[in-house]
């Protein structure tokens, strides 16, 4: 049986690289904690309430959605909606075209990601700048983030300094505050020069047709701010009932995310820029993206969309943090990638993904954070039930099957001779078995002596005991 | 996860799983928690025709064969009177994980009613019983390790309420005890490194404050920790929350 | 695309009819959130509340001379209709751009605009489109000095959402732009800002159409 492909990565993955991941980790952990601790009383009331207030206006989309977009459009938004990622590209290339511009800007999405935005844009002649510090660093490696909130958690400073130097931002200088000092020299340039600026949505508001952006850099504002042109790609969760939602949910995005109470930056963008305003855009669209988001809705997996993209579930993953986000090979990595990453794309390729969902002992920690209340160790198990019954390749390497398991529990007899039969183990050289479970359980730890039978023997020289 | 509402128990008998683990390792800590039990006033009976909770199924995404072996359990240890498991995940897989595989099942009202009179050993102690000392003495270090499937359950309170009433137990405190030590039933051999990882850590962690004994409701870490350290050459002693608790008051009433 | 959001649509409709219940909406205040020792009011708990959020506290425009001279910011940006107020207090030598020039974005020192309003709970800075005379001007030099009337505040988050009104662009400034997305090191001062400053002062200037009930 091959080995689980998030283990395999796990252990070839470079010492310094799990370094940084756990040491980035812990440090967001205990802001949580602290800032949680100091500010609260009993913060997983709030953790529930914020889940009921995500879960409603998922249960409720068909009204919400059609209410953003009408608010939307009265603050003169153009309203777009893509039913694939496919179509969003298309949509939104149409619309840089449309604008005259070769240059972009973009702030961090998680949506664009699911697109390969700057990527595909860069295929038909557009540069497409990602202005996060993190993003920016990853895009000139051609990587990918390892994380939904710090997108080079797995990188040093030396890293960051050679990818610097090699791209012709100076010579090598591995000082935070240098290479931080460079991107804001080089960036600003570019925000004045793009046309068009791309971000994200953090939320959408049903009720007054708001977008709220949540940064700590100044990226979105510079961006917003240099150009024409203001296009918001989104998935249709992140549409909330009302406004009174977002205190609730900004205040808890915050904390769950870095531990800080509120980031630099909070904007709330409902349309083009006013009247008199000489700088921004005049022009805004939302791009409402689907990709499948409206069919789980409805499904046994739907609490996975309440998700607000803090990040503290792969913070506090025992699995994440030994492997790092690209071991998990799609958009979303963590606890959250587990679930959503099968379930986004399209049922075709949950087979592809359905792997991601073994890769977790359901401990329970990240149910534990989530700002939102979702039940992910409830919905990593169901995405196993649908591996198995789907048979995917994937999902079935090293677990063993579970029928003759089930044979032996339900015959007590027959679990009875196993037991005492088990006396065999005490002698068998486990790594030399034919069962890959022995083998893998045998090349790192020892098992204890085999006593089964032993207790039973005990308890039936106890008729008193024994049932009755 | 928390625990559940459990009906009020009428009496003092009880039905006792003692897991497939202790069934086939650790027979003695079996042993113990019957004599705890019978310490605190209980009758035990310990139904032959147990085998397994099941969970190992649940985990693996086969939820056929998961309702199979629970439904056999739920024959096995029929109501009205309570179950008491020697294992927080044991206890965990009936009371949480059952109900959510049995949705939409005919015999979902069966396995609620199982749920429902389900309780770890702690747990029974302590909340049913009310238990809130143990007598007599172990002097000894020790660290308590809770098994994930404790999470948020009465189970954790439970466990440590008890060890720290007993004279002569010093509990430490050790690094990260809050993280999984990467046993996770099948994940231990479907992710043996990560899973050995996982362990190395905990092991470390809890050596770190040289503990004589490791204590538990879960003999399902205790046996993945135990073999982690045994391969790197380190003793690790680890004893079931009853073990330590019948060894402290070698039989005395409650 | 009219066929994407139909397909859309009716695809919710399809999957939300399946669900036996939908969750309802959930009673509870809108500051729920706050947290009790961050409530509060007055002018002098907000200019702690700012300090505590890096934000430079000048309580006068003679201090705010005092501190552009300290900083030895001698070029910045400064919406006209506060100028004249302004001008006085300035050191002779500091040249103020009542336009904002692209040209001159690496030459800005400092950009002076006003805040609507503040935020008491978090120590944040209101700023609006419709009061804002530049966006460029508040964001893009190193320097941001947000005037703001001590009577427009906020006590929670939570009111000044609600509270927005309609103005297109409203930005809730809480201290200077940061990262720590090397390292975790947090650096001051990437995108926006490095330095956030606020005139808590009465300027006395003709109200505008965002200002919020105190």
């Amino acid at each position: 049986m091959k080995r689980q492909a998030l283990d395999v990565f796990a252990s070839g993955l470079a010492p310094e690289v799990r370094d940084a991941i756990m040491a980035g980790t812990t440090r967001v952990l205990e802001k949580r904690q602290t800032t949680l601790a100091e500010d609260y009383a009993d913060p997983d009331s709030l953790r529930l309430l914020a889940g009921q207030v995500r879960q409603h206006a998922l249960d409720h989309l068909d009204r919400y959605l059609p209410l953003a977009e009408s608010r939307l459009r009265d603050n003169g938004v153009q309203v777009h909606f893509a039913r694939s990622t496919g179509r969003a590209l298309d949509i939104i290339t149409g619309l840089v075209h449309a604008s005259g511009t070769r240059v972009v800007t973009k702030s961090k999405s998680m949506a664009s990601e699911e697109l390969d935005l700057a990527r595909r844009l860069a295929d038909v002649g557009v540069e497409a700048l990602e202005t996060d510090l993190g993003e920016f660093v990853i895009q000139l490696d051609d990587d990918h983030p390892s994380h939904i909130v710090a997108p080079i958690i797995h990188k040093t400073r030396r890293d960051v300094a050679a990818s610097f130097a090699r791209h012709g931002l100076g010579d090598y200088d591995d000082d935070p505050e240098v290479i931080t000092r460079r991107a804001r020299r080089y960036m600003r340039k570019k925000f004045l020069e793009a046309k068009v600026t791309i971000t994200g949505a953090n939320f959408i508001s049903a009720e007054s047709g708001r977008v709220a952006i949540v940064t700590n850099e100044g990226n979105a504002r510079f961006g917003l701010a240099g150009a024409d042109v203001h296009i918001v790609l989104a998935g249709i969760e992140k549409v909330v009932a009302r406004d009174r939602d977002l205190p609730l949910l900004l205040s808890l995005l915050v904390r769950s995310a870095t531990g800080q109470r509120i980031s630099s930056y909070v904007e709330f963008v409902s349309g083009p820029r006013s009247a008199k305003q000489p700088s921004g855009p005049r022009e805004m669209h939302v791009v409402f993206l689907d990709s499948n988001r409206s069919k789980i809705v409805g499904g046994e997996m739907r609490q996975i969309l309440r998700c607000i993209r803090c990040g503290a579930c792969m913070n506090t993953c025992p699995v994440y943090r030994q492997s790092s986000g690209h071991a998990y090979r799609g958009v979303y990595p963590g606890p959250v990638g587990s679930v959503l990453g099968p379930l986004l794309k399209d049922d075709e390729n949950f087979a592809e993904l359905s792997d991601l969902a073994r890769a977790s002992t359901l401990c329970g920690a990240c149910g534990d954070v989530c700002p939102v209340n979702i039940p992910l160790p409830d919905l990593i198990a169901r995405v196993r039930v649908r591996s198995h019954r789907e048979g995917t390749v994937h999902g079935k390497q090293g677990v063993p099957p579970m029928w003759s398991y089930s044979l032996l529990a339900r015959h007590p007899m027959l679990w009875r001779l196993a037991m005492r039969l088990g006396q065999v183990l005490n002698w068998l050289p486990l790594q030399h078995l034919p069962l890959s479970a022995a083998r893998a359980w045998s090349g790192s730890r020892t098992l204890p002596r085999w006593r089964g039978g032993r207790f039973r023997r005990w308890i039936r020289s106890r008729p008193r005991d024994q049932d009755g | 996860m928390q625990t559940p509402e459990r009906d009020p128990i009428q009496g003092r008998k009880v039905q006792l799983m003692i897991s497939c683990l202790c069934d086939a390792f650790f027979d003695d800590a079996a042993r113990a928690t019957v004599e705890v039990l019978r310490q605190a006033g209980c009758q035990v009976t310990v139904p032959s025709g147990q085998t397994c909770c099941g969970q190992a199924a649940y985990t693996a995404g086969d939820w056929e064969a998961c309702r199979q072996v629970m439904r056999h359990t739920a024959k096995v240890f029929p109501g009205p009177v309570p179950v008491v498991v020697a294992s927080g995940s044991c206890a965990a897989a009936l009371f949480h994980e059952a109900p959510i595989a049995f949705a939409g099942e005919p015999d979902l009202p069966v396995i609620q009613d199982l749920s429902r009179r389900t309780w770890e050993l702690t747990d029974f102690l302590t909340n049913a019983l009310g238990v809130d000392r143990w007598p007599g003495s172990v002097a000894a270090r020790a660290v308590i390790h809770h098994g994930c499937h404790t999470r948020g359950t009465a189970t954790r309170d439970a466990v440590r309420a008890l060890c720290e009433s007993i004279d002569g137990l010093e509990i430490l405190d050790f690094p990260d005890a809050d993280q999984c030590c990467g046993f996770g039933g099948i994940f231990s051999v479907s992710h043996p490194y990560m899973s050995t990882e996982m362990g190395r850590k905990k092991v470390a962690d809890v050596l770190s404050v040289e503990p004589d004994i490791v204590i538990s409701a879960d003999m399902s870490c205790l046996m993945h920790q135990q073999g982690i350290a045994g391969r790197l050459g380190n003793e690790y002693r680890i004893q079931h929350i009853a073990q330590v608790m019948r060894d402290a008051s070698m039989g005395r009433a409650v | 695309m009219a066929d994407d959001r139909k397909t859309i649509l009716d695809q919710l409709g399809a999957s939300l009819s399946q669900l036996t219940e939908r969750t309802p909406y959930p009673q509870f205040a809108a500051d729920a959130a706050t947290p009790d020792t961050l409530r509060g009011r007055g002018p002098v708990l907000f200019a702690e509340r700012l300090t505590k959020a890096n934000t430079v506290v000048v309580d006068t425009p003679q201090a705010l001379g005092d501190f552009l001279a300290r900083r030895d910011a001698k070029i910045g940006y400064c919406d006209p209709e506060l100028a004249s107020s302004l001008r006085p207090w300035l050191g002779a030598d500091v040249e103020l751009d009542l336009e904002f020039d692209r040209e001159r974005v690496n030459e800005y020192a400092f950009g002076i605009t006003r805040a609507t309003s503040g935020v008491i709970e978090t120590g944040s800075l209101i700023l609006t489109d419709r009061d804002t005379s530049n966006r460029l001007g508040a964001l893009a030099p190193w320097i941001h000095i947000a005037c703001l009337d001590p009577a427009a505040l906020h006590l929670t988050l939570a009111d000044a959402i609600t509270g927005l009104g309609d103005d297109p662009n409203v930005v809730f400034v809480t201290g200077h732009s940061q990262t720590a997305d090397v390292e975790g090191i947090l650096i001051q001062g990437v995108h926006g800002p490095g330095e956030q400053v606020c005139l808590l002062y009465d300027l006395a200037l003709p109200e505008g159409p965002g200002d919020p009930d105190q």
